[in-house]
């Protein structure tokens, strides 16, 4: 299958701050690729260049074997967007706002009408069409501002932190609609900082850490690749040294080792401690934070966490520049 | 370029002007009540100046008209700003709608509005205010088309320069009032100090002014507004051209604060 998204060494800088360092992502027809990483990681800039609406500093855009950098307006037309924000004119009807943004997509009167049907029944908004957008609730709102996107069957769909703030049957009816447009035949580039997101999507998946893609394939392939099975030890008071198991800390009461038997790791430990100390034992199956861990040594909630402060602290997070 | 997007975009912005018509009913109603305010004390100054039937409405219709003609500066830039506000601006550049197509689609809006807004209140300024226009209405509607789109490149011009909506407030409301200001419509130019006679042909309103009174007063036509017409094109062009220049499409613009 060829590559609908070709991406090489894409590099861009906000000043003195780089957002992009190199990008290399392909994404094929068919296909979905969720593109994970912590806040700040990169994701909307990638997103927005791929769009056309930043621009780079250097690299290759290909969208459909076009030059999305230099022709960047005859290739929005196969692009459908929904950017991280949620972007609807709230004065006017739902059935207005899709029209809209079918019509400057190319599509003809009758297109429109027959497409305004198709993506509300998909997004259960049909009984909202008529309705003012401001007037919606989050989700509602939320589903209508990602319907937008799906209006023209874009060749490349590209939906940044879709559902963010969205209620579960909004994020249900989302990640279907994603899914038969990926059936259809359409590349999909889904930007999520939910790890746990990613395992409902039928999706191979980037990880984007510091302008980078550090990790590109199915989750399996990741996991067995990059990550091990670890054993998270609790105790009721001071945690005693086990440096010499290998285990390190992840606070002031619990020490987690990294090993790929954790029955034969935990009795050697086990015969280490003092009686009555520990307060519990996990087994932590790999994962994707387990792969984000042990490709980048940093924990991904902490990183996020704090991508999500500087962004609170800062009034806009790099990316979203 | 293409006529469908911006025809679409023009659509739009109609509906969403329309979802509130208090601003169009106010914008033209205003006017009204200033002229009927104002009259008398116009009328006193064109008969000192030997225009001895003259009621005022002579004066203080076609002023009015270019004074709140003028606060179409900052309505031209509200419809950017408020699309950033909305999240609305980035999805629009993400459609295949070229740059032109955006500019035409929420511009050419904002100059209808204000030629509905002068031509009707010339109209209702017979009736009501016994205004008699006694050269052409021909030259009067082009006056006012060509005046309508001067002063909306302006508010591009304003646009384009200001990224917070405070800053297009400032310079839309005060900027929109010197304009009137200085181009004669709150005064006449005559009665104001020598500087801001001196400066005042540098303002489009000036001209917007002159060629009203021409018509109003002294019978003209279109031969006799060739001048201001020209004047009003070539402000026009100027503000186009430095708005053009100056317009980034990917700047963020603040819509509160």
């Amino acid at each position: 299958m060829g590559a609908v998204l070709h991406v090489a060494g894409l590099w861009k800088s906000y000043e003195a701050q780089e957002a992009l360092r190199g990008v290399d992502l392909d994404v094929a027809r068919g296909e979905v690729v969720a593109l994970l990483g912590p806040n700040g990681a990169g994701k909307t800039t990638l997103v927005s260049i791929v769009a056309g609406l930043r621009k780079a500093d250097s690299g290759l855009v290909e969208v459909d074997g076009i030059d999305a950098l230099a022709r960047s307006r005859e290739v929005r037309r196969h692009i459908g967007i929904a950017p991280q924000e949620t972007g609807i004119y709230p004065v006017v009807s739902v059935r207005q706002n899709l029209a809209l943004f079918g019509e400057l997509n190319g599509l003809g009167r009758r297109d429109v009408r027959r497409r305004v049907e198709e993506v509300a029944e998909a997004l259960d908004i049909t009984d909202l069409l008529n309705r003012q957008a401001g007037k919606l609730s989050g989700g509602q709102k939320r589903r209508v501002h990602t319907a937008i996107a799906f209006m023209h069957r874009p060749r490349l769909l590209l939906l940044d932190e879709a559902t963010t703030g969205a209620d579960v049957e909004t994020r249900k009816h989302i990640l279907e609609l994603v899914q038969r447009l990926a059936e259809d035949g359409s590349a999909v580039l889904y930007s999520t900082h939910y790890l746990a997101e990613v395992s409902s999507l039928p999706a191979t998946v980037a990880i984007l850490d510091k302008g980078r893609v550090i990790a590109r394939g199915k989750t399996q392939e990741l996991v067995s690749a990059h990550a091990t099975t670890a054993v998270d030890l609790t105790f009721h008071g001071e945690v005693p040294d086990l440096r010499h198991h290998g285990a390190s800390r992840l606070g002031s009461h619990q020490v987690r080792l990294i090993t790929p038997d954790p029955a034969t790791a935990l009795l050697d430990v086990l015969a280490d401690l003092p009686s009555g100390s520990l307060s519990s034992i996990d087994i932590v199956r790999p994962d994707l934070e387990a792969v984000y861990l042990a490709l980048t040594g940093r924990r991904y909630d902490e990183v996020d966490a704090a991508g999500v402060r500087k962004a609170q602290g800062d009034g806009a997070d790099v990316a979203a520049r | 370029m293409s006529p469908r997007a911006s025809w679409a975009i023009m659509r739009h912005e109609f509906r969403v002007l329309l979802s509130d018509p208090s601003t169009v009913i106010f914008v033209v109603l205003m006017p009204l009540l200033m002229v009927a305010i104002m009259k008398e004390l116009f009328a006193t100054a064109l008969r000192d100046q030997g225009y001895a039937s003259a009621n005022g409405s002579e004066f203080a219709v076609p002023a009015m008209a270019v004074a709140f003609s003028a606060f179409s500066v900052g309505y031209a830039g509200f419809t950017f700003f408020r699309d950033h506000g909305w999240g609305t601006w980035d999805r629009l550049r993400a459609t295949s709608a070229s740059s032109v197509d955006i500019m035409l689609g929420k511009v050419v809006p904002n100059v209808a509005v204000t030629v509905l807004q002068l031509v009707l209140l010339f109209a209702l300024g017979g009736p009501l205010f016994g205004l008699e226009v006694t050269g052409s209405w021909f030259a009067i509607v082009l006056l006012i088309v060509v005046l309508a789109l001067a002063l909306s490149a302006f508010g591009m011009l304003v646009t384009s320069v200001t990224s917070t909506m405070n800053q297009l407030n400032a310079v839309g409301s005060v900027g929109g009032m010197a304009l009137a200001l200085l181009g004669g419509a709150w005064v006449p130019v005559e009665t104001m100090p020598g500087w801001a006679q001196a400066i005042a042909p540098g303002i489009p309103t000036y001209w917007a002014m002159e060629g009203f009174s021409d018509i109003i007063l002294e019978g003209g036509g279109m031969a006799s507004i060739l001048t201001p017409v020209a004047v009003l094109v070539g402000f026009g062009v100027l503000f186009t051209g430095l708005a053009a220049w100056r317009f980034r499409f990917e700047d963020t613009k603040v819509y509160f604060g």
